[in-house]
């Protein structure tokens, strides 16, 4: 079976609003087992022996990002955990602070330990304000009872910005400045916030860590596939019969989850990473869901044979357009142009030459973009240009025909 | 001080450690071209002009802010990165509003002689929207045309880094991006004085000098 | 050191901005003058922090803030109509504030609740499972 209840082990079976049932499922007895036997380069050693991966959406190898911070010189370092989720089709991280907190906090006591971190923060998007009262609680009960010595854990609160959850626009923001983001390098673990070394990861990297210490990276590294370790969770939305959270072991297949848990029907296209995620027709769902192959931040968007190709793209688009930072070339004027040429070809007004602009721009855009939106932004268009060409076809000259199908409602 | 190896374009080169690829490429007798850095500035690297194939990166890496390193081997003028300079140029044409070709002004614009280096044919991308603002005369200083600024922010950090004043900033956001002063306030003169010293720096007819208007 | 604690100090600038807009429904131009002073910022730097999040308003909002999901994943469940259904309620576009200043309706990108959709916010609060009478009811019991 693939479907594993190891992340959300404690989802629906704790209060997570109190920190003894917590302490009852064991909690903070990997933190503890780290701090007592472990020394901060023996845990890092332990998370690279893992394979444990960032699960925010790029993937880097979790203990060897760790391993730069903690070799760079500073007297302050930085933990932040990336708690702004703003991916398009992703609650993930939602449901694992609003079910089990306290596992947060834990692997955050646990990175900080490992990097030499004193201070972390949390960046929490705007929407989530309704979790903050929760989280706040759950650090107070933790220092209360000891876990969090040497630590000073700060919640801070996005003012909504699809780009803040870019690492270095979430640090310009923390910073009190425009979420723009910055050019690397100089990359976070040497120079992040405040100019010091700092490290970000996603709640559910950072969640990942006390099943990791307490259980051992000999067991955990068995999860998953060569490349991917451990269990992941999924965010299924769309046109499916039970949208919601799935906990899947890495290398299951697309397949498996869509149509076996949420219960999809009559498939045209599953769009997996959130709106820069890549893009799957009906015949190729037996993708595995793996960093081999694709996964992202998580997000699994399904679409029915009834929903319109060019209309999803042109969609996704204008979110990209309205979250860019606006600071590089190539992002800001490239995804207003991309949403002209995808609004024309959505009307039915497209001009030959449209395609062939598209991709010529997409080009440009992936090579040149200074952060990972623009960069990204192409891609959901290249995929539907690959898999439904015909459809983008179909678009130029077609204003009449498609002005009178969608007053039949069609 | 020790010294990086690189190679650039077939020539190998050695430089000061955290010389930027820019500035080897340059010293090396290649040019780069650039839009947003300029010497004196602090590098931005939002105009994404210099970008310059790295061995072994999949994207182009932007030159101007990019610290070369030990063993890199550099292309500036390969196929892909010509196509992908003449995209941007393209791109900063779409919304830079306004006839330039019968503008006094216009002649200077670094943006038109790059399109015409890089032989950039007829416009391949339209927005039926470009960004277009009234020209701002109301300073003595400064004449502002925001329809013709490419948001390379040179006048933003020239102000603050060379004029040492710093009264204009960036706001809005995306493509709605706008160079202001105050709260997209008109320039005045209380605050902005002559010193000319964005004007000196736009690299576009955006700032210049008020000129008496022609009767 | 001192310019380190000039650096921590501009990082309260967000939140400080963010208290303007609860407390106040927008951030005025005198609050933004306000803050450039204490924080020892030209101005436009405020405003640029302060026009950059879609969270923030420099025009006066309604004492409810509500915020219709128009991503993907709840456009899919018809959060057009969703829209519809307060604009007709209501009498107002999205982008509008109502003549009493009880509401403001805006339409915002993916909130984190896809798996309720179609879903909005209305000040901190989410509501998912969105139909016209559930709009309807939710409206009218607030103040
Ligand atoms: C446009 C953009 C948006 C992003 N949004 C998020 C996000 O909401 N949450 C997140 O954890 N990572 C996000 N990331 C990835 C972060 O930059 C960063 O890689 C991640 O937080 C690192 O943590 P991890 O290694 O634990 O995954 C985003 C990246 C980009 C380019
Ligand atoms: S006004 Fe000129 S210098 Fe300033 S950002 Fe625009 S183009 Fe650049
Ligand atoms: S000159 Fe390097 S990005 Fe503009």
């Amino acid at each position: 079976m693939p479907v594993k209840q190891l992340l959300s082990r404690n989802c629906g079976k704790i209060d997570p609003r109190n920190i003894d049932d917590f302490i009852k499922a064991k909690g903070f007895q990997s933190l503890e087992h780290a701090r007592s036997t472990m020394s901060p380069e023996g845990v890092i050693e332990e998370v690279k022996k893992s394979g444990l991966k960032g699960r925010g959406g790029a993937g880097f190898p979790c203990g060897a990002k760790w391993e730069l911070a903690r070799k760079s010189k500073g007297p302050n370092k930085y933990l932040i955990c990336n708690a702004d989720e703003g991916e398009v089709g992703t609650f993930k991280d939602r449901y694992l602070i609003q079910n089990d907190p306290f596992s947060l906090i834990e692997g955050m006591a646990i990175a900080a330990y490992a990097i030499g971190a004193a201070k972390a923060f949390i960046y929490l998007r705007a929407e989530y304000h309704y979790l903050k009262g929760l989280l706040a609680g759950a650090i107070t009960q933790s220092e209360q009872k000891g876990f969090l010595k040497g630590l000073d854990i700060e919640i801070r609160e996005g003012a909504g910005a699809y780009i803040c959850g870019e690492e270095s626009a979430l640090m310009n923001s923390i910073e009190g400045k425009r979420g723009e983001a910055r050019y690397k390098p100089p990359f976070p673990p040497t120079s992040g916030l405040f100019n010091e070394p700092t490290i970000i990861n996603n709640v559910e990297t950072l969640a990942n860590l006390p099943l990791i210490l307490g259980k051992g990276a000999a067991w955990y590294q068995k999860l998953g596939t060569g490349q991917s370790k451990g269990t992941k969770l999924f965010c299924v939305s769309g046109d499916v019969a039970r949208p919601g959270v799935y906990e899947l072991e890495l290398g299951s297949s697309l397949w498996e989850l869509v149509d076996g848990q949420a219960g999809a029907r009559d498939i045209k296209l599953v769009q997996v990473g959130g709106s820069t995620g890549r893009v799957f027709p009906a015949d190729r769902l037996d993708t595995p869901l793996a960093y081999e192959s694709v996964l992202g931040s998580g997000a699994v968007m399904v679409l029915d044979q009834s929903r319109d190709v060019v209309e999803f793209v042109h969609r996704t688009m204008k979110f990209l357009n309205e979250e860019s930072c606006g600071q590089c070339a190539p992002c800001r004027e490239g995804t207003e142009v991309m949403v002209e040429i995808l609004g024309r070809l959505d009307a039915g007004q497209g001009v030959p030459g449209d395609l062939r602009t598209l991709e010529y721009l997409s080009q440009a855009m992936m090579l040149t973009a200074l952060c990972g939106l623009g960069q990204a932004a192409p891609l959901p268009v290249l995929d539907t240009l690959e898999h439904f060409r015909s459809e983008y076809e179909n678009r130029i000259g077609q204003a009449v025909f498609i002005r009178s199908l969608k007053a039949l409602g069609a | 001080m020790s010294a990086t190896k690189a190679v650039i374009n077939g020539t190998e080169i050695k430089v000061k450690a955290g010389t930027t690829i820019l500035e080897a490429a340059r010293q090396a007798g290649f040019e780069v071209p650039t839009l947003c850095h300029h010497p004196e500035l602090t590098p931005s690297g939002n105009c994404r002009m210099c970008v310059v194939e790295v061995e072994g990166s999949p994207r182009l890496v932007a030159s101007c802010h990019t610290p070369l390193a030990q063993g890199m081997v550099i292309q500036t003028h390969s196929d892909k990165v010509l196509a992908a300079r003449k995209a941007v140029v393209e791109l900063l044409l779409t919304a830079h509003t306004g006839p330039c070709v019968n503008d006094s002004r216009a002649s200077a614009c670094e943006l038109h002689k790059l399109a015409a280096e890089l032989e950039v044919g007829p416009p391949r991308f339209q927005v039926q929207a470009p960004r277009f603002y009234p020209v701002e005369n109301d300073s003595p200083y400064v004449r502002r045309d925001m329809s013709r600024c490419i948001l390379c922010r040179r006048c933003v950090r020239a102000c603050r880094e060379v004029a040492k004043k710093g009264i204009l900033s960036m706001a809005y956001r995306g493509f709605q991006s706008k160079v202001v002063f105050e709260a997209d306030d008109p320039l005045n003169s209380e605050q902005c004085k002559d010193c000319g010293v964005c004007i000196e720096f736009c690299p576009t007819s955006a700032l210049s000098k008020p000129v008496e208007e022609v009767a | 050191m001192v310019k380190k604690q000039k650096a921590k100090a501009r990082d309260a600038l967000l939140g400080m901005i963010k208290e303007q807009q609860d407390s106040q429904g927008h951030v005025s131009r005198e609050a933004m003058e306000h803050l450039a002073r204490s924080f020892s910022l030209p101005l436009g730097e405020v405003y640029g922090v302060a026009t950059f999040y879609t969270f923030l308003s420099t025009k006066s909002q309604g004492r409810h803030v509500i915020r219709v999901c128009q991503s993907m994943p709840c456009h899919l469940k018809d959060s057009g109509q969703v829209v519809d259904w307060i604009s007709q309620e209501l009498c107002l576009e999205p982008g509008q504030t109502t003549p009493d200043g009880r509401f403001t309706l805006e339409v915002t990108n993916c909130i984190g609740a896809c798996d309720q959709a179609p879903a909005m916010l209305i000040d901190d609060v989410v509501y998912g499972g969105l139909d016209p009478q559930k709009v309807a009811q939710i409206l009218r019991s607030m103040d």
